[in-house]
């Protein structure tokens, strides 16, 4: 085995076991807390990808900001901080089934796919893949229409989430 | 540099863009009676119809090929911009007897028609997606616009939480394309697919399907549906019906007919099923309905998968501008007959939530003679009776599909047809038959959208053949 | 590249390392005398009042919603700052454009008075 197929069977070890973790714990903030492990496992993944750019949004967007949201979401509302009711219903062996035959399937499915068993060619040197990302999203050969409407959909977003986030003065 | 001719493929687009951002500082700083803010959205709908139009028999990509304007999003757009303006009208006077006249309505709808257009006229995955996102939060935000109502704030989480579970298999798919082909661009993965092994391509475009279903409300991706349009507010339901679906559709199209045709035989069958599935399961549940917007809930998921059907042979050339024109023709016929039966819906629903079970149309017709006639009129053109709009775009799509050789959906869907009639008539007996009393409203928008559906249901339906050619036009080639 | 992140990986192990050393380390020497008085919460010498899990304000969950949009919009100029050479003034335009359109977005918040404390 070689170092990086360790670092990748730990990394895959946290990541399942936090996941598994974050929709088992009965209090919200703890599995907010497993869910940060979660990600950075997942950022961890990235990294070893070679994906430096994406590995770094993975922690600034979704550990920096959205999971610090769901934390706050999770202490604004008080009375679910301390449900002890069943994390589970009735029918969670129907969906675990479901879910593991999806995957069992999906993984039936791409396992026969010619490429699956291929390692990924390396970078040529002195490649830099960040700049290459960034020249691809920014030039007008490129994506530089989706960066543009990019910002218009977070304007869009904005707007929505504080219609319904903001308590006006006078409300309830 | 981008090309004036890149600004030109998408100068509709761009204008209610802008249109959109400078109606929310607006609105924001200066208009104090929403009232104007309506009016502005209008005339920024109004605007860009009309530049729409103005691209007639224009076709030309831009962008290197990510949008791409021709007959189809054209005539797609023309379509989601009257739905908007309908849009518009059905929730002027709805969301001043609600109390929720905020100018963020407005300009939340114009985003959201914004990401309708752009959806039909992408092409590449990456336009598809973020069209997608910019159709969709703005909807779920309207879903929930009535925030003091739990059932309104109900609407807006689970359409929430299952649209985003939705665009989740719509990204995975894109990704699996993606890996397979090297490639997000439609035209770019057509060239690719047709070379190399399409297992990864197969699945990928399966989970597309499954993004899509979602958004149009696809059994057995539709289980959002009836909670949704319930919950939220009747005016932004109206909307969402119609608008979603026709940018659903349209993407689905677009996406299936440009890129996956080297899969078409597997993608057939799929498609065949989950029309015959939508179509026959939408109708039977509609009949146990009781509640009005339950019920053309219902109703909507069965329509989505009588038009479903035409696309099912979409990769074979000789059959497919046929049906494709049938299929859209017939989405034009939903999109009017839609509106006007919402919009009787809100001329009965009362603030207080009452007006919304079907025993309330009871005695309609002695109470509003006109308003019972063009009730009638939708629920007969939503059968596929004649003279409406309804049977003749059922009439083309059916004719389509069996000379495409599917003789066996083209069954079900009559026989889906026949048991809709059930339920659709029930309304029409209760308004006609039965005794009852009720409170109208009369808004002048209302009725003028109710009444302008009506008649162009039965007009159009005696001269059907300009729609049928432009339909035709505007098949994808 | 690989090599880069190594010392990342090291670093946070390292990182990780030494106030759990610092944990350990305390609780193996400390001596244990406990008694209610000692055991009780510390704030700053004042008596606690109530549980230790207090309901937030809205507002800082709309401060968060707000920050999580332009925390994105960061991540999306990063890129464009580092193209900003090889494209010139079209970059610069592009730039404009996207931080304009959320400038909006923030005007908006504000005439709303959302970034007020209440």
């Amino acid at each position: 085995m070689t170092a990086a197929q360790i670092i990748f069977l730990i990394t895959a070890a946290v990541i399942l076991g936090s996941a598994f973790m974050v929709v088992t714990t009965k209090n919200l903030v703890h599995a907010a807390l497993w869910l940060i492990v979660t990600l950075f496992g997942a950022a961890v993944l990235f990294a070893t990808l070679n994906a430096g750019f994406i590995a770094v949004v993975q922690v600034v967007i979704y550990i920096g900001a959205i999971a610090i949201l769901f934390i706050f979401a999770v202490m604004l509302t008080r009375r679910s901080m301390t449900d002890t009711g069943p994390g589970l219903n009735r029918g969670w062996w129907l969906s675990a089934a479901i879910a593991l035959l999806t995957f069992g399937g999906l993984v039936w499915l791409v396992s026969g796919w010619g490429g699956f068993t291929k390692a990924a060619p390396a970078y040529p040197s002195g490649f830099d893949a960040v700049a290459a990302l960034a020249h691809a999203l920014v030039s007008p050969e490129a994506f530089v229409l989706p960066f543009e409407v990019a910002s218009v959909l977070l304007l869009a977003a904005l707007v929505g989430a504080v219609y319904i986030a903001f308590q006006r003065k006078g409300e309830e | 540099m981008p090309q004036p001719q890149d600004y030109q493929t998408l100068l509709p687009v761009i204008v209610l863009a802008v249109w959109a951002c400078a109606l929310l500082l607006l609105d924001s700083f200066l208009i104090q009676r929403k009232g104007l803010t309506a009016c502005l959205a209008a005339a920024g709908l109004a605007i860009t119809l009309g530049l729409t139009l103005s691209q007639i028999g224009r076709s030309s990509s831009g962008f290197s090929g990510m949008v791409v304007l021709d007959g189809f999003s054209t005539f797609i757009n023309a379509l989601q911009l009257v739905s908007g303006l309908l849009g518009v009208a059905l929730a002027y006077a709805y969301v001043k007897r609600m109390g929720i006249e905020r100018g963020e309505y407005y300009t939340l709808l114009l985003f959201s028609v914004v990401g309708m257009m752009l959806m039909a006229q992408a092409t590449d995955l990456i336009v598809v997606f973020i069209a997608l996102e910019m159709l969709s939060i703005p909807l779920y935000v309207l879903a929930a616009f009535n925030r003091t109502q739990a059932a309104s704030e109900e609407a807006g989480l689970k359409y929430f939480l299952l649209g985003a579970f939705s665009t989740g298999f719509l990204v995975y798919g894109i990704t699996l394309v993606y890996g397979a082909t090297a490639s997000t661009n439609l035209s770019a993965i057509f060239a690719a697919a047709s070379s190399t092994s399409n297992l990864l391509l197969t699945i990928g475009a399966a989970l597309i399907l499954v993004g899509f279903g979602f958004k149009v409300a696809v059994v057995p991706f539709h289980m959002w549906t009836p909670d949704v349009y319930q919950g939220a507010p009747t005016a932004v339901t109206g909307f969402m019906s119609s608008g979603a679906k026709i940018a659903g559709f349209a993407a689905l199209l677009r996406v299936f007919a440009t890129a996956f045709p080297a899969i078409a035989a597997d993608m057939t069958d799929i498609l065949w099923a989950l029309a015959a599935v939508t179509m026959i399961l939408g109708n039977l549940v509609a009949i146990s309905q009781t509640d009005i917007k339950r019920m053309l809930a219902y109703s909507s998921i069965a329509h989505a998968g009588y038009i479903l059907m035409a696309f099912v042979p979409y990769g074979n050339p000789a059959v497919a501008p046929v049906s494709i024109a049938a299929g859209l023709f017939y989405l034009a016929a939903y999109v009017i007959t839609n509106f006007g039966a919402w919009g009787v819906v809100i001329a009965l629903e009362q603030p207080d939530g009452k007006g919304l079970q079907i025993s309330d149309y009871s005695g309609l017709f002695w109470r509003k003679r006109g308003l019972a006639v063009a009730m009638t009129v939708f629920m007969l053109s939503l059968i596929g009776f004649p003279p409406t709009i309804g049977m003749v775009g059922k009439f083309y799509l059916f004719r389509a599909i069996i000379d495409g050789g599917f003789t066996g959906l083209a069954i079900i869907g009559v026989i889906a047809s026949l048991v809709s009639a059930f339920y659709y008539l029930r309304v029409v007996v209760n308004m006609f038959m039965r005794e009852g009393e009720q409170k109208i409203e009369r808004e002048f928008w209302l009725d003028l959208t109710w009444g302008a559906a009506a008649f162009l249901t039965v007009a159009i339906s005696l001269a059907p053949g300009w729609l049928f050619y432009l339909a035709s036009a505007a098949g994808l080639r | 590249m690989q090599s880069d992140w190594t010392f990342i990986g090291l670093f946070l192990i390292v990182g990780a390392l030494i106030p759990a050393a610092a944990i350990v380390v305390s609780a193996l020497l400390s001596p244990r005398k406990p008694n209610p008085i000692k055991d009780s919460t510390y704030e700053c010498g004042i008596e606690t009042v109530g549980e230790n899990w207090v309901q937030f304000k809205a507002q800082y969950y709309i401060f968060a919603l707000v920050f999580l949009v332009f925390d994105v919009e960061t991540v999306f100029l990063f890129p464009w700052a580092l193209s900003l050479n090889q494209l010139g003034l079209f970059a610069v335009v592009e730039g404009i454009i996207f931080i304009g359109i959320l400038v909006a977005g923030l005007v908006y918040a504000w005439r709303k008075g959302m970034l007020e404390w209440v």
